[in-house]
Order: C-alpha cells, then structure tokens, then sequence
C-alpha cells in the first residue's frame, strides 16, 4: 500500500430518495490489487459500485480514481477514465446478439480496431465464440456471466468492478470464472470484486472490506478475514 | 375483388404515413419509457411548415415541382426536428428525476400548447395544400389506377424508413439507441452518454413525424391546426401493434394499420374505418400486449 490508491472512497454517502444506503464508507484500492467487498444483502455493496461508475450520485463525500475526483462526472466519463463493471445480474443487452454486445463495452473506443481485444475475450471465454453470432438473451446463466466480463474487458479498464459474478451459476462453473477473474487480474487490471460468496472471493483476493448495513465492519488482508472469527461465523457458515 | 390491389397500394400507402409518425412514438418510448403526447402536433406543425413553403411562399412556382418538395422536405424535417429538441429540452429533461407521471402531464400540456400556437398563427380553419404541385398522373395497369401522388407518398414515406433502418444498425449513435432502448442502465456501463440519445431520439422521431405531415398535406391537399389528434392515435395504435419501443415493428404496425383501414373501409363500411382501427389496438392489447413483432428472445434471469 505504499503506492498512491488507484482507487478512494473518502466519507461516501449514498441515499436513495432520502433514505441513505451507504453512511460515510472510505476504503482504497492500490493498482494491481483484487479487493473484494463482502456483506449481506442491503449492505451497500451494489450502490458502492454504481457510485463509482457515476450511475447514482453520491450525496456526500468524494470518489478519486487516479487522483482525479470523479464523483462529479456522468457515467460515460469514468467509462472512458477506464473504470468499467459487470453489473449483478449481468444486463446483457438480450436482444443483441453476443459480438454487438462485445462491441458495445468498446463503446468508448471510437474508431479503434477492436479485432485484438474480441480475439482476447474469445480466448478467454471460447463459449462466447461459439454463440458469437447468437442472441444475448438465449445465452445460459453462465454464458451471459462470461459475456457480461467479456464486455466489460473490451474497453481495455484499468479498474474493473464485478458484482456477484458467481450468483446463480453451478459451483464448477464458479470456479473456472474466478480462474479467469485471477488470469484477467494477472494481465494487470484492479479488480473490485462484490461477492456473496465469501470464501472463494477471499481466496482470491487481496484484501478485503466487510459492510454491515451501509457502514464498514471489518478491513483486512484477505487471507486473515478468512481466519477471522466474526467472519467464519457471519459470511462464511460453519465449518 | 375490382379494385382490390389499388386498395392494397392505398391501404400501404396510409399505412406508411402511420408507419412514420408511430416511429416518433416508439423510439421516445424504447429510450424514455414515456409517451411524447406532443408528437401528434409536431406531426400537424410538420403540415404546416410545408404549407407556408409551398403555397405561402409558392416554391412549387419559383423552383418547379421536384426541386420544390425536395427543398421543402429539408425545410419541414428540420424545422420540426427543432421544435422536438426544443420540447425535450423544455418539458421533459427538467422532469428526468421527476415522477413519472409528471412528465406524462407535461406532455399533454406541451401537445395542448403546440396545438393552440399552431391554431394562433395559422388559423383555426382547414387550410389547402395546392393540387397542381404534383402533375395529376395515373397510371392504369390491368384495370387498376396507380396515381402518382399515391406512389409518391408510399415511396419516399419506404425511402426515410429504410434509411433510419440502417441507421440504427449499422452506426455507432444507432447501437447506443438500440442499447439505451433495451437497458438504460447497462448502456451508461457501456459509456454511452444516455442523455446524448435522447436529445437524438427528439430530433429524429419529430423530424420523421414533420415529414410525415408534409406527406399528408401533399397527398390529401388539405389541412387544420387538430389534424395530429386523429393521426396521432392511429400512428400510436400502430406502435403498439407492432410492439411500442420496437423499431421494425412500428414500421409493420402502421403498414398493417393502414391495410387494415382501407380494406375495412372498403369492403365492410367507411363509417367504420376509425372504428376497425381502434377495435385493433382493443385486441392487441388483450391478446398481445407486447405487439405481434414481441422480443424475439425472452430474457433469461
């Protein structure tokens, strides 16, 4: 952590029509890390996301990535700063087949050749070349999860936020997407991975942030939250 | 059966005046989820743009007949395009984080304003398009008559369709509007700047629905300040038919509304022509609320 963050939440407040989701929350994130922000439903880990990608905005407190604040821009400004996001639930575009969807998360790279980069997401996900010319929305589960990454690669990130990627898929599939999510990583992009499921994102990552209803709990290296008691007991279930 | 392929060209030829305006309709709806009331009157001020450029200024006289409509077209499109930018800005972007229903009586109020400025420059009574602009020609083919007129509104009403078709699918803005369409969400992710479509979708939608009035004038010669009611209802009917917020299927909405009419007027009774067409969007919206072009694949969770 000796290398200025990539990425700070300072003091984030975040409500929704009046009634705050997110009540002062700081937390960093150093170039090259996998953080991981854990927690049960309605903790904030969603709506810390969507703050960083400028589709709410926060209410108070500040968002800097690369020093910059970007709290203040529109969503498609911090897309092209280079933070992008496989949001929960994946929204792929189910009407549009797979490589419109690719070609949309280059949205932001006008003009330039995208040839690389699809040959790139094809190589790291080979399902998606197979359904290249399919629709969206007749994917499976974990097709769409791959292709909702995929499209978030394309506009080559710096910053990369997935949430709850492993939701819904069987436990093999799980696997082999946290594999990718580990080689993407390894390829020099952060990552903000929001997981419920706890013990595979710890085993991945770096560090880790636990958020109880809106506030931090707990901060830690990742492989101490997984020894952490009040984390066993509440996030990772009895074992 | 006589006269039952000039019925069909007529029907296709109404049909695609309907086709037009629905296009307004449907794509403000695909992005905003919002039903532009006013679109019905930019449709009406769409006439009389047309009006003042071909008979108040005569440019049918001054520049002959092609180059006339051609220029006339441009000066329609545009100026209606401009009156949509500025009826977004106005009455609905302020309301973007407002409750739905806000926007919904902002827009019948702009459609009531719309209405009543039109009414205060040009006059509540009916106005006439002249009816030498074009040369009367008709063609008889087999017993049937195709009248140039007729031919010329369907055709170019095809013509714009076809262009904005390959707009939205084969340019970069056209996939943003596609996308904004089916997840507004996902697309600000993409780094498609959401706002920039839709003051895209209120400059395309009026200037397509102008044209569409401009048409209308050309083709039945005259026109009144509340002309965009009716057509407004008839092109929004076939919105839903083919599915509203669904680009092709506004297109085969209205063709199929405006066979629907013309064969319904023809064959059954004409007092029942507007009925025919609102007992459609009755059915439709029992049977196949989300019109007969619904998504072809059903998303899966």
């Amino acid at each position: 952590m000796a290398a200025a963050p990539l990425l700070e939440l300072k003091n984030l407040v975040v409500a929704y029509g009046g009634v705050e989701a997110i009540h002062g929350l700081s937390l960093s994130v150093a170039p090259g890390e996998i953080v991981t922000i854990l927690g049960a439903n309605g903790a904030g880990k969603s709506t810390t996301l969507m703050a960083i990608s400028g589709l709410v905005r926060p209410k108070a407190g500040e968002i800097h990535f690369k020093g910059q604040r970007i709290d203040v821009l529109r969503s498609h400004e911090v897309v092209q700063l280079g933070v992008t996001q496989a949001p929960e639930g994946r929204r792929v575009f189910g009407p549009m087949t797979v490589e419109e969807n690719l070609k949309l998360g280059a949205f932001t790279r006008r003009g330039q050749d995208l040839e690389p980069d699809l040959a790139r997401v094809y190589e790291l996900f080979p399902r998606l070349l197979e359904r290249q010319k399919q629709m969206a929305g007749t994917l499976s589960g974990g097709e769409q999860q791959m292709l909702a990454i995929g499209r978030a690669l394309m506009a080559r990130p710096t910053l990369l936020l997935l949430d709850e990627p492993s939701l819904g898929l069987a436990p093999l599939l799980v696997k082999s997407i946290f594999a990718t999510i580990k080689s993407i990583n390894e390829s020099g992009v952060t990552i903000i991975l929001v997981e419920q499921n706890a013990r595979a994102a710890l085993k991945l990552a770096n560090r880790g942030y636990v958020l109880d209803v809106g506030r931090l709990a707990l901060e830690d290296r990742a492989e101490r939250l997984l020894n952490n008691p009040q984390v066993r007991d509440a996030y990772l279930g009895a074992r | 059966m006589a006269h039952f392929v000039e019925q069909i060209i007529y029907g296709l030829t109404v049909g695609s005046v309907y086709a037009l305006i629905a296009l307004g309709y449907t794509m403000v709806y695909g992005v905003m989820k919002l039903i532009n009331f006013a679109h019905g009157e930019l449709f009406t001020l769409g006439a009389f743009v047309g009006f003042f450029f071909l008979v108040t200024l005569d440019w049918g006289g001054v520049f002959g007949p092609a180059l006339a409509i051609g220029l006339t077209i441009v000066m329609v499109s545009g100026s209606t395009a401009l009156a949509g930018h500025l009826l977004e800005r106005v009455a609905y972007r302020p309301l973007r984080h407002s409750d739905r229903l806000a926007a919904v009586v902002s827009a019948l109020g702009a459609s009531i304003f719309l209405q009543n400025v039109i009414m205060v420059v040009w006059g509540a009574q009916y106005r006439a398009y002249s009816a030498s602009l074009l040369p009367q020609v008709i063609w008889r083919v087999a017993g049937q008559s195709f009248p140039l007129i007729r031919l010329f509104v369907f055709l170019t009403a095809i013509l714009v369709m076809a262009g904005l078709y390959l707009f939205i699918n084969h340019t970069r803005l056209g996939l943003a509007i596609r996308a904004a369409a089916i997840d507004q969400g996902a697309a600000k992710l993409m780094g498609v700047d959401v706002r920039k479509v839709i003051a895209v979708v209120f400059i395309i939608g009026p200037a397509l629905g102008g044209l569409a009035g401009l048409l209308v004038g050309v083709y039945y010669g005259q026109i009144n300040f509340n002309m965009g009611q009716l057509y407004g209802l008839k092109a929004f009917t076939a919105a839903v038919i083919g599915g509203i917020g669904n680009i092709p299927g506004a297109m085969v909405g209205g063709l199929l509304l405006g066979l629907l009419e013309t064969l319904g007027d023809a064959y059954v009774s004409g007092a029942w022509k507007d009925a025919i067409a609102f007992v459609a969007l009755i059915l439709i919206l029992v049977f196949r609320p989300t019109g007969i072009l619904r998504e072809r694949v059903a998303e899966k969770l």
